[in-house]
């Protein structure tokens, strides 16, 4: 609705190759980066400031992506990388350690994605190898693994968390007891589909669900989170050039319509929900990361175009913004 | 999928202008991060550093002004006094306090304009000067919108009224017109004008003003007509003015400063009593008119004339696209939907355009470090989405200090919000035990109700104390009350530590029996037992036998229970070794006390009373 935006700090991250993935925290306040250049590296951003916090090594070729934890659990975050490993990074007395490598694929891992705090810390990891691992903290630095083999023919993509729904209505359950969470998630692969997963009884995962609409590669998925509605809504893109919105009226339990957003004129890479839910991101190969509203009629409306490129940058000049924490 | 109306803004990020890099984004909880990279994987890096910079954007929102936050603070107070208004009042009397809500909205405007104006006229010459001078303009753009909403739609003037209060709109706005002018193109004749409309009591019909009025226009058409001010061309535009006559208004056109001001002065002078429904037809004939062909119409003129056109659906969707920060939409809004003037424009989201809009405002309110509390009300009065709004939103408040986490924590507790209260002590008991504060870290988790998390804090208690030989945060412990039964391991740290009371109150016998009773309940963990049946030895010591027979048996068992299930561990070293022997000559001390303590407990109970 022809909001506009500044540029409110740049961040020198110093990568010396390319930059893959840069994921904020929880509160805003630190900003995790990675690129080719194998490196992973954390900011203090707080305040229009950009302080390195930790510049961590360990990863054996260009890193992918990096995904934080929920606060809760501490200062996590999780790597992947070309070098077919996942590598929980956790601050411990002020610094940056390696706290566990999981070295599971025989390919790049792709994705990283941790699930709902709400199920315990676990997360999600595709790789090219077609397989889905989950690694679940179990206490005393031990991770147990679940392995999903050939979840994708050819690759897997992306993997995104659905947010943590309780069945039936929520009972505040005694202390330290644990509600009956239905754990599901999506990922999107090289053989076009986007799956659904869910966790049966017996603590072993099962595809529930095949979305089908694209022609080509899934690149990225994205389960949006819940805004208190009965509807279920993922976002998906692909090499096709196709973003979709799937959403399921989750009284009727399963099925999937999808709605395409837009077709772009080159491959799509990347989608992302706001925080609440009601803006869509979209980032194409054509240089720009579009940003997407419902409107009122039900129609998927494009408010901003984010262009990179040269061009006049409009600086806000915010009054006591520095001084004002 | 359709274009919404206009282009979307397009925003340019700073960067290196090459051909084959894209953007990766994410979102923060309030602002986004762009970067330049290339999706395209390859093993290969390409050699070529990319640019290593990370934009984080933001909407313009004006949160971080001072002077805008009392707006925000001020127009926070008449919202929630708005909700409040009783339901019950109807007709005039809801009528009336609506358009006082309606006044005080633009009173805080005002107020808030006046500050700016000093600022931008001390700092005139400045980047932030002129800055604030771009602010006073758009709220005084607000102003007037407002200030014409509140006429047609929430006053809603009838014909006749209306006109005054269209006069009194335009005099107020119109600030540059000099005291000349009004005189010749606003009150000519005023003695007769007031006489018209401002009779107290006055019983006058419609009709009957209007037949005066059409008297009073005939004779000066007469007037006109028979040359009376042939010889003064100036009073002949003047009376010519008097009637109404577009031509003669328009020579006067520097005198008049926009369309809307040529629009009511033509009323005032050609048709007083115009009725509401017929406005607009002559506003747009004098925007047309005014502005002849050579500009075309700004947003603020496509606002005015929505509003008209008695179009408040357009004026909101107008406003929506002008602006750029929420408030004024959100609040108009909200104090039409009271008016009952809005029809429920259903988004697929299930939500109305009021609440739609509202929720916009407060998201970007919970993005200030104070301002958020005010974001909290805004969402309590959206009864369909504003509760999960306000879940998705306060999770990602950074805690920042202890008082910021209590009063979220009280805000998500008076809302039965559960999970995010659990979520949040959670989050500080972690941070509380990672800077070692662990009677704060205790707390937290008890707050949570998070059994495993207490059992943590509570082993690094039970460390502690076994390193230093006494206990942090004694207070805490000793005032557990029933929260102690969180986890086991609480339980036994707050038992053990009132064993150290009771003995240091030398209560000796009681101190004892819980001793043991930690042992023989299974609630002290193995590994304290040593240090528990160590703690026993002074007991065992004592002059008086505190101890009983049965209660010596059942040390022995523990003891005996204890050595024969320690286990063998792999390559004794010298460490191990000179443990072991520790333990060993801990062992036997134990048992030579326990065996002196059972022959004095037999003999004495063994001997009559007082013996």
């Amino acid at each position: 609705m022809g909001e506009t935006v500044s540029v409110i700090n740049t961040v020198d991250t110093s990568h010396e190759d390319m930059i893959h993935d840069a994921q904020m925290d929880y509160y805003g306040t630190r900003l995790a980066t990675c690129s080719s250049d194998r490196s992973v590296k954390i900011f203090d951003v707080r305040n229009g400031g950009q302080i390195l916090v930790a510049d961590l090594r360990g990863h054996e070729g260009p890193v992918w992506q990096v995904a934080w934890a929920h606060p809760m659990y501490g200062n996590i975050l999780a790597s992947c990388s070309y070098d077919r490993k996942v590598i929980i990074w956790k601050e411990e007395n002020g610094t940056w350690e390696k706290t566990h490598e999981h070295t599971g694929h025989d390919s790049s891992v792709n994705s990283v994605c941790w699930a709902p705090h709400d199920y315990g810390l676990i997360l999600a990891c595709g790789s090219s190898d077609g397989a889905i691992s989950l690694l679940t903290y179990t206490g005393l630095g031990q991770w147990e693994v679940k392995k999903i083999n050939n979840a994708h023919t050819i690759g897997c993509n992306a993997v995104s968390w659905a947010p943590a729904v309780v069945p039936g209505s929520l009972i505040d359950q005694p202390s330290g007891q644990k509600p009956n969470y239905i754990k599901k998630f999506a990922s999107g692969g090289c053989d076009n589909l986007i799956k659904l997963w869910k966790e049966e009884e017996d603590g072993q995962w099962k595809e529930e669900q095949k979305l089908e609409a694209h022609s080509d590669w899934v690149r990225d998925v994205a389960w949006a989170p819940s805004i208190g509605l009965p509807t279920s809504t993922i976002a998906s893109c692909s090499q096709d050039g196709r973003v979709f919105v799937w959403t399921c009226d989750d009284a009727s339990g399963n099925t999937w319509s999808p709605k395409l957003l837009h077709k772009f004129n080159d491959v799509v890479w990347h989608v992302s929900w706001s925080i609440t839910a009601n803006i869509l991101a979209v980032s194409g190969g054509d240089n720009k990361v579009t940003l997407w509203k419902e409107s009122v009629d039900g129609q998927w409306v494009c408010i901003s175009d984010v262009n990179k490129g040269q061009g006049p940058v409009s600086t806000s000049v915010t009054e006591g913004q520095q001084n004002d924490q | 999928m359709e274009e919404f109306d206009g282009e979307p803004t397009v925003t340019w990020i700073p960067g290196v202008n090459s051909q084959k890099k894209q953007m990766c984004f994410d979102w923060g909880p309030g602002e986004m991060l762009v970067c330049e990279t290339s999706f395209n994987k390859k093993e290969k890096s390409e050699m070529v550093a990319g640019c290593p910079f990370i934009h984080i954007i933001r909407k313009d929102i004006d949160v971080y002004s001072k002077i805008l936050r009392k707006l925000f603070n001020e127009s926070h107070g008449i919202f929630v006094g708005l909700q409040r208004i009783e339901e019950e009042l109807t007709g005039k009397s809801r009528k009336a306090q609506l358009v006082r809500v309606s006044k005080n909205y633009r009173s805080v405007i005002r107020a808030c304009m006046e500050e700016m104006h000093q600022f931008a006229v001390a700092d005139k010459d400045s980047a932030i000067g002129r800055q604030f001078s771009s602010q006073v303009s758009i709220l005084s753009a607000v102003e007037l919108i407002w200030n014409l909403c509140e006429i047609l739609f929430i006053e809603v003037a009838p014909a006749g009224p209306l006109l005054l209060y269209l006069l009194d709109w335009v005099r107020l706005h119109v600030c540059e017109v000099d005291s000349l002018s009004a005189d010749v193109l606003g009150s000519e004749n005023p003695s007769k004008h007031e006489s018209f409309w401002n009779l107290p009591g006055n019983t006058q019909t419609l009709t009957e003003l209007e037949l005066r009025w059409q008297h009073w226009h005939e004779e000066c058409e007469r007037h006109l007509q028979d040359g009376t001010f042939a010889s003064n061309p100036h009073l002949e535009s003047l009376c010519k003015v008097l009637l109404g006559d577009d031509a003669a208004l328009l020579e006067h056109k520097e005198l008049l400063s926009n369309w809307y001001h040529f629009l009511v002065t033509r009323l005032l002078y050609s048709q007083p009593t115009v009725k509401p429904m017929d406005l607009h037809l002559y506003a747009q004939s004098s925007l047309d008119l005014f502005l002849g062909g050579e500009s075309s119409p700004e947003p603020l003129d496509n606002i005015l004339m929505a509003a008209f056109e008695f179009d408040i659906h357009q004026v909101i969707k107008e406003c929506s696209i002008a602006l750029s920060n929420w408030w004024f939409v959100a609040h108009l809004t909200d104090l039409l939907d009271h008016c009952k003037l809005l029809q429920s424009h259903n988004l697929y989201f299930g939500s109305n355009m009021r609440e739609f809009l509202l929720l916009e405002y407060a998201s970007g309110l919970f993005a200030h470090h104070s301002l958020w509390q005010l974001g909290v009300d805004y969402c309590d009065h959206c009864p369909e989405l504003g509760r999960v709004s306000l879940e998705l939103h306060i999770e990602r408040i950074p805690l920042t200090t202890e008082q910021k986490a209590l009063k979220v924590l009280r805000v998500c507790e008076q809302r039965q919000m559960t999970e995010q209260v659990r979520s949040i002590c959670k989050v500080l008991a972690m941070k509380a035990v990672r800077n070692n504060r662990l009677g704060s870290a205790l707390s937290w988790s008890i707050r949570a109700k998070d059994a495993a998390f207490a059992t943590l804090v509570s082993d690094r208690f039970l460390r502690d104390y076994c390193e230093r030989g006494c206990f942090s945060d004694l207070d805490l412990i000793d005032n557990l009350g029933p929260a102690m039964m969180l986890s086991d391991r609480l339980t036994f740290l707050g038992k053990y530590r009132e064993f150290h009371r009771l003995y240091g109150e030398k209560c000796f016998v009681d101190a004892a029996s819980l001793l043991l009773s930690l042992m023989t309940s299974q609630i002290a963990p193995r590994s304290f037992w040593m240090t528990l049946l160590t703690d026993a030895l002074p007991l065992l010591e004592q002059k008086q036998v505190i101890f009983s027979a049965e209660q010596t048996y059942e040390l022995l068992r523990c003891l005996e229970d204890l050595t024969s299930g320690r286990p063998l561990c792999g390559e004794p070293d010298a460490q191990q070794l000179q443990d072991d022997d520790i333990e060993t000559t801990k062992v036997e001390i134990l048992r030579l006390a326990l065996a002196r303590n059972l022959a004095r407990s037999i003999i004495k109970e063994g001997s009559l009373e007082g013996s």
